[in-house]
């Protein structure tokens, strides 16, 4: 049977009993069965693995895999194989680490490039970048002050920074947001997590 | 549904969908020379969307 892989796990008891355990080398992948008839966009079936990603989290960091990635117990073990060395060690540094996301809706938005009016894909990267979003230089550094940081374009309409926070540390985090939301009443922004490793999924 | 609890739950569908290591982002740019990256995520969207009508009635 094939299972929906949800992320790469230290310990089996991190897994068990809310998903399946899949051995890849000395790690754990999480999975949640999937019948073979039923797709990935299945509404249930989304509804269920972000149930449970939820649930692994409140049990421990574990790194998060895109969703869309369905196989059999070898296939998710042999595909991730490569992958297990570094995922121990980014997992043994940051197990009492998760993220937090600062989404920032920009003042101005730029249009998107149309991609058909491309013949280069470097040309359209390099449209695609001078189209993102940006934010408030100072709300940028405050938000940016606040920990071990990495912003993203998400799109011509927002920007995002994803904080690597101790899980200690994310309530300071919250109270942080609304001080924010004071000081920067103009900059309209959306904290939110704590979620697994996944922009510093590759940290070292 | 609040509206606090669908921005919830778009957040997490966002990070679900759009977050972590890729695997197998192939699988949904694989068939023939159709944007499919771009065709999977119209998909996606369109799911989450019936996922918040669900969450209404």
């Amino acid at each position: 049977m094939r299972s929906v892989v949800i992320g790469a796990h230290l310990r089996r008891e991190d897994v068990e009993p809310l998903a399946t355990a899949i051995a890849c080398g000395d790690l754990w992948l999480s999975g949640v069965g999937v019948a073979g008839d039923q797709p990935l966009g299945d509404r249930d079936l989304l509804l269920r693995v972000a149930d449970v990603r939820a649930k692994l989290l409140d049990r421990a960091t574990f790194i998060a895999i895109r969703y869309g990635f369905a196989a059999t117990p070898a296939e998710a073990a042999a595909k991730c194989a490569e992958h297990a060395p570094r995922w121990r060690r980014v997992l043994e540094a940051n197990r009492d680490n998760v993220e937090m996301t600062v989404k920032v809706l920009s003042a101005e938005p730029k249009a998107r490039p149309d991609h058909r009016a491309f013949t280069k894909g470097a040309d359209y990267l390099r449209a695609l970048r001078a189209s993102a979003a940006e934010a408030d230089p100072k709300f940028r550094d405050a938000v940016s002050s606040l920990g071990e940081h990495r912003w993203t374009h998400r799109d011509g309409r927002s920007l995002e920074c994803a904080l690597l926070v101790p899980r200690a540390g994310v309530e300071r985090i919250r109270e942080a947001a609304e001080r924010l939301k004071n000081e920067f009443a103009a900059v309209a922004f959306l904290l939110s997590g704590p979620w697994p490793l996944e922009v510093f999924a590759d940290h070292e | 549904m609040s509206d606090e609890q669908d921005l919830s739950l778009l957040e997490t569908l966002d990070h679900l969908l759009d977050r972590g290591v890729v695997i197998a982002g192939d699988a949904v740019i694989s068939i023939g020379d159709v944007d499919l990256l771009y065709l999977g995520l119209n998909i996606v969207l369109a799911n989450v969307d019936a996922v918040i009508r669900t969450g209404r009635k």
